[in-house]
Formats: structure tokens, C-alpha cells, sequence
């Protein structure tokens, strides 16, 4: 008792001492404990953040204390495997039309054994959602409970990008523009599919289609010049960076950097003309699992670095970039286990979720703002 | 005991050679539809390299859980042996099949039906991969039914 009580106490002042990234000092505060696998957040205000837990709940934190009741009018979802209440993302106009966007996975209605990847809109109102509507299910649904993607993010002309993962036994689908399996989606903020989209031609080919030969999309982010960032995780080996750009092929199977969980190989290739190359690939694999471009104040010698979140074993990854390409990586935060999400806050704090049962909502800040 | 040992680990080799080699070509069969430039020298490459890496570099070695799961199939078999008057190629036929099937039809089940080998993805290939291991397993029974011939001169 007297160990726990000592290690409690050493890794509280621990947690004061600041710390250094490249010439950059910060400092951590756990701000929420006991959520139960959160996977995304989102800031309402400058004090107010929505945080999903995979279990199915969405919480409200304001100004760092946990709502005791979760938000009212999420759906029931599939928690199971890595399925469950996913991404929460805002609308680009929440401040007048308050649309929230939450990706689940949930039961398919006719044939309960299967289930289906679903993004909905709703209206939050005070601390409940109302007048739900469904914009996306995926199709055809799949009897396994793992690789849903479910990352969300808004481009600058409005459109609504949505990753969907190639659910684990249907790898090869993701090369067949003919089902959602292993795809990023593109469709307008009320579901419909916008008529620019890159196959709306091409006969047999689903229209809402934006890339595709995806794995397990965990990471979506979109810079302000419309770059899109997307990383997902590999196999055994072959996490992957990727720039995404429209009606362009990722290669997933035909060609990756990892082999299968039983050894055995995928395929001997790495390369294929009409494939594309990630900008970057982990081998072996660190599990990346969210990302923020961060574009804020408070660290001015981050400005422009993507941060990574990662679970294998655990850590942030900081990726200095030089336009295209990744010029540096730096591991930060190697101690506080499984990072499931890092997003940028409105006072350019960064926020961290680590993953598991007992999760935590940490906030990375400047200990001299600006330096 | 010998002879025994030396078939039952000859039986668990047939079982292991014939799933991996069959996850090697299902991967190759769609990597061929694909246009990928699969030759020869791929062909021999994957197929040596999946033998190896899917006994050493996986999350579970393949060889160990077919040997795992033949074993404790066999004792059972050989206890049942005991009141059943089946012939023995058969009943061991029998159980090497169960033991592919608890690999490629119940371990999904334990893993949110994830096909951990990419061979059994499909009722074809979990029924392939079933009678592997009843290929297997009369094997097995086939030797011991000669050691019985031989003991009973």
C-alpha cells in the first residue's frame, strides 16, 4: 500500500516537471479519468468538449469535469471487438445549425447476425440529440467486428469525408469499387453523394466512392490548402501515411509493407504502377490510431507537424513535414500506454485519449506559452 | 511408441504443409486475377517463405496448434478406441478433421469471427482445410492399423 501511495505521490510531481521536445516545454494534466474506451473528441466551445466512448455513451466535459450522465438520444451500437460508438465530429456551421456527426457500428435491421458501419446527423440540444437522420450505412454488411475505420472529416468545400475499413475477412474487396469495404467516402453533410465525386461515371462502381484500396483507416485529417492526411493500420508491419487524393488506388492488398497475423505473406509486392505510395510506413506496425494537423499558437515550433497518435506500444508521434514529405519523427509520451486519439484544443493545447477501460483525457500545454 | 510418435508428428506435418501451402495459393490465385506479375520464383518464394513465417513469425505458430490440437484429438480417438469398434483409419480421420475444423470453424468465434488464416475465409477453404486434416488424421489411423497387423503375428 505503501509502494502504491509512493508511486501515486512520485508520478503526480513527475507530472509537474515539465518537459522538453525539441527546444519545446510543456506540461501534462490529466483533465478526465474513468471513461470507458473513449475514441474521439470534440470541442463544442473554448470550455466544452464531446467525448465518445466505444461502449456507446457520448460525454460532455466542461471545463474539465465529466457530465455524470451521458449525452441523451445516441443510438444503441454494436459494442463489440473494435466495433462501438466511434467518431464525433461537428458540423463546419454547429454554431448556428448545432449538427453533430457520429460514426457506430450497430446490428444490420434485417439480419441481426451481421452489422453494418453507420454515420448519423443529429441536433444537439442542451445535452440531447434530436432529429436524427442517417446519411450513411455501409454496404454490404459483414459478419466480423473489426476494421469499421469510422473517422470523419469535413473538407473546406463542405463535403463530408468518411473512412470505412475493409473489415478484417474482406480484404480483397477493397480493390472492387462495387461495396464500402476498405474505401474513403465522400458525400454531401445531409448523405447525398455529390455529382464531382470521382467514379459517379463509372458504371458498377458505388458514386460515393473517394478512394479506395484502404486497410483500417484510423487517422483523417485535412489542411487548410485541402490536403488530405489519412493513415491506417497495416497487418503485421505496414502502418501506413497517406496523402489521399481523388479516384486514386491505395494498393491495399495487392501491394503493402506487412505480412498477415499468421505469417503468412499478403503479397510479395510493395509497388504496382496505378498504386499509390504512403509518405510514410511503420514496420513493424505502432498501431496508429487518431491524428491532428496542429496549426495553433501555443507551440509555434509545431506549427505544421502532423501529431499521431499510437497504441503500439504506445505513444505520440510528431512528424515534421516539408510539404510532402516527413522529414522527422520524434516519440513523445512513450509512458502513458495506449494513445487512442489526439486532437488540437481551441487554446492550442494538444488533448490526448488513452485507450482501455479506464481511460483518460490528458492536456498537453505550453509551459512557456509561445516558445 | 516410436512409430507412433514418429507418424503422429509425420500426420501433423501432412496437416501443416497442406493449410499453409493452401492460405499461399488462395492469396496468389487472387494476386494473379489482380495482373500482379506472379512467376515461378514468386510462386516457390511465397511458398517456402509462408512454410517458415507461419510457424515463427506469426501471432501463433501453425505447426503447434494443428500438433496441439491432433494430440489431444488423438487421445481422445484412441480412448474411444477402447469401446468403439470402428475401423481405426476412419475414426482417426474423424478426429484430425475436427481438430481443423475447432482451427478454421470455432477459433473465429472466439475472435469476433475474425479468419485469423487467410485460407479459411471462405466455406470452401474451411471445408478444404477440414479435410486436410482428415487426410491427416487417416494417415495416422492407416499406421496404426499396420502396427496392429503386425502386432497380432
Amino acid at each position: 500500500m505503501k509502494v502504491i501511495k509512493f508511486l501515486t505521490l512520485f508520478s503526480g510531481v513527475l507530472a509537474l516537471i515539465p518537459m522538453a521536445s525539441a527546444g519545446v516545454q510543456y506540461k501534462t494534466e490529466t483533465i478526465v479519468e474513468g471513461l470507458d474506451h473513449p475514441w474521439s473528441m470534440a470541442f463544442i466551445s473554448d470550455t466544452q468538449m464531446l467525448v465518445t466512448e466505444l461502449s456507446g455513451n457520448l460525454r460532455l466535459v466542461t471545463d474539465g469535469e465529466l457530465s455524470p450522465t451521458p449525452i441523451e438520444g445516441v443510438p444503441e451500437v454494436l459494442f463489440a471487438g473494435q466495433g462501438g460508438l466511434s467518431e464525433v465530429l461537428l458540423h463546419p456551421r454547429f454554431e448556428e445549425n448545432k449538427f453533430v456527426y457520429l460514426s457506430f457500428s450497430a446490428p444490420d435491421a434485417e439480419e441481426t447476425t451481421l452489422n453494418r458501419l453507420n454515420v448519423i446527423r443529429a441536433r444537439l440540444d442542451g445535452e440531447t440529440l434530436v432529429e436524427h437522420k442517417t446519411i450513411f450505412q455501409s454496404d454490404p454488411p459483414r459478419k466480423t467486428a473489426a476494421h469499421y475505420g469510422a473517422r470523419l472529416a469535413f473538407m473546406a468545400d463542405g463535403r463530408l469525408l468518411i473512412t470505412s475499413g475493409d473489415g478484417f475477412n474482406y480484404r480483397e474487396k477493397a480493390q472492387d469499387l462495387d461495396n464500402h469495404f476498405g474505401k474513403i467516402l465522400r458525400v454531401n453533410d445531409d448523405g447525398s453523394t455529390p455529382m464531382d465525386n470521382p467514379f459517379v461515371n463509372t458504371p458498377g462502381a458505388l458514386p460515393e466512392i473517394w478512394s479506395y484500396g484502404h486497410r483500417n483507416l484510423q487517422g483523417l485529417v485535412i489542411k487548410g490548402d485541402g490536403t488530405v492526411f489519412e493513415h491506417e493500420h497495416g497487418p503485421k508491419g505496414g502502418d501506413e501515411l497517406n496523402i489521399i487524393e481523388p479516384g486514386k488506388n491505395y494498393g491495399w492488398p495487392a501491394i503493402t509493407y506487412g505480412i498477415d497475423y499468421s505469417g503468412a505473406i499478403i503479397s510479395p509486392f510493395t509497388e504496382q504502377p496505378g498504386m499509390e505510395q504512403p509518405i510514410k510506413y511503420w514496420v513493424p506496425s505502432i498501431a496508429l490510431s487518431g491524428m491532428t494537423l496542429y496549426e495553433a499558437d501555443m507551440f509555434p515550433s509545431w506549427k505544421g507537424d502532423l501529431f499521431i497518435s499510437a497504441m503500439k506500444p504506445g505513444d505520440l508521434r510528431r512528424l515534421e513535414l516539408d510539404g510532402q514529405n516527413v522529414i522527422e519523427e520524434e516519440i513523445l509520451f512513450a509512458k502513458l500506454g495506449r494513445i487512442r486519439n489526439v486532437i488540437t484544443a481551441p487554446d492550442g493545447s494538444l488533448i490526448l485519449a488513452t485507450d482501455g477501460a479506464e481511460g483518460k483525457i490528458i492536456r498537453v500545454y505550453a509551459d512557456n506559452p509561445g516558445s | 511408441m516410436i512409430k507412433a510418435s514418429i507418424s503422429f508428428l509425420i500426420s501433423v506435418a501432412i496437416a501443416t504443409v497442406l493449410l499453409i501451402t493452401q492460405t499461399t495459393f488462395t492469396n496468389l490465385v487472387w494476386l494473379s486475377s489482380m495482373d500482379m506479375p506472379i512467376d515461378v520464383s514468386v510462386i516457390l518464394s511465397m511458398m517456402a517463405s509462408d512454410l517458415i513465417s507461419m510457424n515463427i513469425k506469426g501471432e501463433f505458430p501453425v505447426g503447434a496448434l494443428v500438433l496441439v490440437g491432433m494430440l489431444i484429438a488423438f487421445i481422445v480417438t484412441r480412448i474411444l478406441l477402447i469401446w468403439v469398434n470402428i475401423d481405426k483409419r476412419y475414426l482417426y480421420a474423424l478426429a484430425g478433421g475436427a481438430t481443423l475444423f475447432a482451427i478454421v470453424g470455432l477459433m473465429p468465434l472466439a475472435f469476433y469471427n475474425l479468419d485469423l488464416i487467410a485460407g479459411a475465409r471462405s466455406v470452401f477453404g474451411k471445408g478444404y482445410l477440414i479435410f486436410t486434416g482428415m487426410i491427416a488424421g487417416y494417415y495416422f489411423g492407416a499406421r496404426q492399423t499396420e502396427g496392429s497387423t503386425n502386432e497380432s503375428h
